[in-house]
């Protein structure tokens, strides 16, 4: 079904009823699971994610030892078969689930300490409950919240949301509006990127685009989406002190 | 089978835990008395895109989420069998109508033209489990012994039928987030049965054999085991781990109580109309203390000098060791399980006031 934008050219509202540059109820939890080191549960408006962290540990899988003087960060994402709106069972080789795996593993390796623990790995499993849209970025978003419970050392947060371009067609150049934090009906029919910050907007550790389009529309959406990192980079910090205050009373009472 | 090969406790350890299990009243590691349930965290209705979910922790930290997903598919040929046929309801299981429904439940079905149309491969139960393999054993086994309760307790697969030619397709997926820490059978079936008790199946608008038409409105939709105010309606059913050491039978065995089990058992237990448990499925299970290393009587005892090795006959040794079963040292469970602690624990589940019942009613105060 193909997304009807005829009211956004009117009344500037998207079909969910957001502005452009308006992210969606974003809500997180940490310390949702005992058994794991660090958990969290982190939902962008229907994407909802379960994370768990377990290391830094021995490595168990693979026969030689791990000569590496660094961490090895290990994802595995598991979507449920339930999550869309038809029910699809994924297998573990899906191609696109592995390059989501590698993305994140790839961009947590370079903000956390690695180097503090050699010969071990750190190992993050991501379930999918419910997808609709902004499913990488949702995934960076909780491993963040997780790695933070497990007490894992990191230069900072990384924060990630979608931009998307409003019309995709090459004569309403004009009407081209960036829009922020795509839902899964947005995200099938506009061209769409993930960027993923850490330290506000100061740094890129993740970009992907697996669409086309016009080159002059880039600069506003990569602007529009590092402005968006920094909205949830604020929320998710929110969530941590929230938390860590809730830890701190219980301690005190 | 058995997911732990390494139990990380001694056969001193093992005997101990043995003889306080065995006394009357047995003495529990955790202090619970022999029917109680370790505390869990529950909650239902969780996922937005699921037609029912549920989500359980337990207190040693596993967890579980169920998505139960309802599909309308076209009924093969095959499938449309005169509803009074003897075939009627012998599924792809060969478990039937007549194995798990007494004439009782016949005479309540009547007036409902769905009955007994049902078939078994209407219903679909995925596990996962993080780090095993879709085909493990594990996974494989825990699906098969919850499929078999589902499907044995009859009413589930009849409400499935739409039409003559159109019916629902049921995927359960249940998804074990953490470790495998206990045998996690109780955790999953649990989490089954409270997603099922959320199920809602949009209502239908359409007539007879028309093709299937649904109200677009999901307030109007029908629970598939619809809620009444009293307590006696059809459940869903659960499948309870229930242990013996000794004569005594315990319920919610840890880790370490299932280390010195000499028997344990899956029974299934689902609520009829009428409110009363009927038990749908029982397997045995191979506990892991059989795979425990026994201990080594002093006498036969080389490290600390004794010489029964050498002097005794093998036939000795042989006798000394069975004689000794669990009396001065350790020794791995063997042989079956006496008929009538079998029937002790199927009535324990399954008696009006049993822990069957409690846990139904536990369940079923789990708000959304």
């Amino acid at each position: 079904m193909p997304l009807d934008s005829s009211i956004y050219t009117l009344s500037a509202l998207r079909l969910d009823g957001r502005r452009w540059n308006e992210l969606r109820r974003i809500n997180g939890q940490i310390s949702t699971q005992q058994a794991a080191d660090g958990s969290s549960y982190f939902e962008m408006g229907n994407t909802k994610i379960i994370c768990t962290v377990n290391g830094p540990q021995e490595q168990k899988r693979g026969g030689g030892r791990d000569q590496s003087n660094e961490a090895k960060v290990e994802v595995e994402i598991g979507i449920a078969g339930f999550s869309g709106v038809d029910r699809k069972r994924r297998t573990r080789n899906d191609k696109r689930i592995q390059e989501m795996q590698y993305t994140i593993s790839s961009a947590f390796q370079n903000t956390l300490f690695t180097h503090l623990y050699p010969h071990s790995t750190i190992a993050i499993t991501l379930h999918v409950l419910s997808q609709d849209g902004s499913l990488l970025a949702a995934c960076l978003n909780a491993c963040t919240l997780a790695l933070i419970d497990a007490g894992i050392p990191m230069s900072d947060y990384i924060a990630a949301c979608t931009t998307g371009s409003m019309a995709s067609y090459a004569d309403k150049e004009d009407e081209a509006d960036p829009l922020l934090d795509l839902n899964g009906s947005e995200e099938q029919e506009l061209p769409f990127l993930t960027v993923g910050t850490s330290g506000g907007e100061d740094k890129v550790n993740v970009l992907i685009m697996e669409t086309r389009v016009q080159m002059a529309r880039l600069e506003a959406m990569i602007s529009v989406g590092l402005d968006g990192c920094k909205q949830i980079r604020g929320i998710l910090d929110g969530i941590v002190r929230a938390h860590g205050k809730k830890v701190l009373q219980s301690k005190v009472s | 089978m058995a997911p732990y090969t390494n139990i990380p406790l001694s056969p001193a350890e093992l005997s101990y835990l043995h003889t306080s299990l065995s006394q009357q009243p047995p003495l529990r590691p955790d202090g619970r008395s022999p029917t109680q349930f370790r505390p869990l965290i529950a909650e239902t209705d969780i996922l937005p895109s699921a037609n029912g979910s549920a989500r359980i922790c337990f207190a040693d930290g596993t967890e579980a989420i169920v998505g139960v997903k309802a599909e309308v598919e076209k009924s093969r040929l095959a499938h449309t069998v005169p509803s009074n046929g003897e075939a009627a309801g012998q599924g792809v299981l060969g478990l039937g109508k007549g194995s798990a429904r007494d004439v009782g439940d016949e005479m309540d079905v009547e007036g409902d033209e769905s009955g007994g149309k049902g078939r078994d491969a209407w219903l679909e139960v995925a596990i996962e489990i993080p780090g095993m393999r879709d085909d493990d054993a594990l996974p494989v086994f825990l699906s098969a012994m919850l499929t078999e309760a589902l499907l044995a307790d009859g009413g589930l697969k009849d409400r499935l039928w739409i039409n003559s030619r159109f019916h629902w397709r049921l995927y359960i997926d249940i998804l074990l987030h953490s470790q495998a820490l206990s045998y996690p059978l109780p955790l999953l079936s649990l989490t089954t049965h409270l997603a099922l008790l959320s199920t809602r199946l949009p209502a239908l608008v359409s007539e007879k054999d028309e093709d299937p038409l649904f109200n677009d409105d999901w307030e109007a939709s029908t629970y598939l085991y619809p809620p009444t105010t009293t307590t006696q309606h059809q459940k869903p059913p659960v499948t309870l781990l229930v242990m013996s050491v000794g004569a005594t039978i315990l319920f919610d065995p840890s880790k370490q109580e299932l280390a010195v089990a000499d028997s344990v058992l899956a029974i299934s237990a689902a609520q009829s109309s009428t409110g009363e448990l009927r038990m749908v499925a029982l397997r045995t299970i191979d506990p892991p203390s059989r795979l425990t290393a026994a201990g080594v009587p002093n006498v036969l005892n080389t490290t600390t000098g004794a010489t029964g090795a050498q002097t005794l006959s093998a036939a000795d040794v042989l006798a000394m060791r069975e004689k000794d079963q669990g009396q001065s040292v350790w020794r791995p469970p063997r042989g079956g399980v006496p008929r009538a602690l079998v029937a002790k624990m199927i009535k324990m589940v399954v008696e009006r006031g049993g822990v069957g019942e409690e846990v139904m009613e536990g369940l079923a105060n789990v708000e959304t």
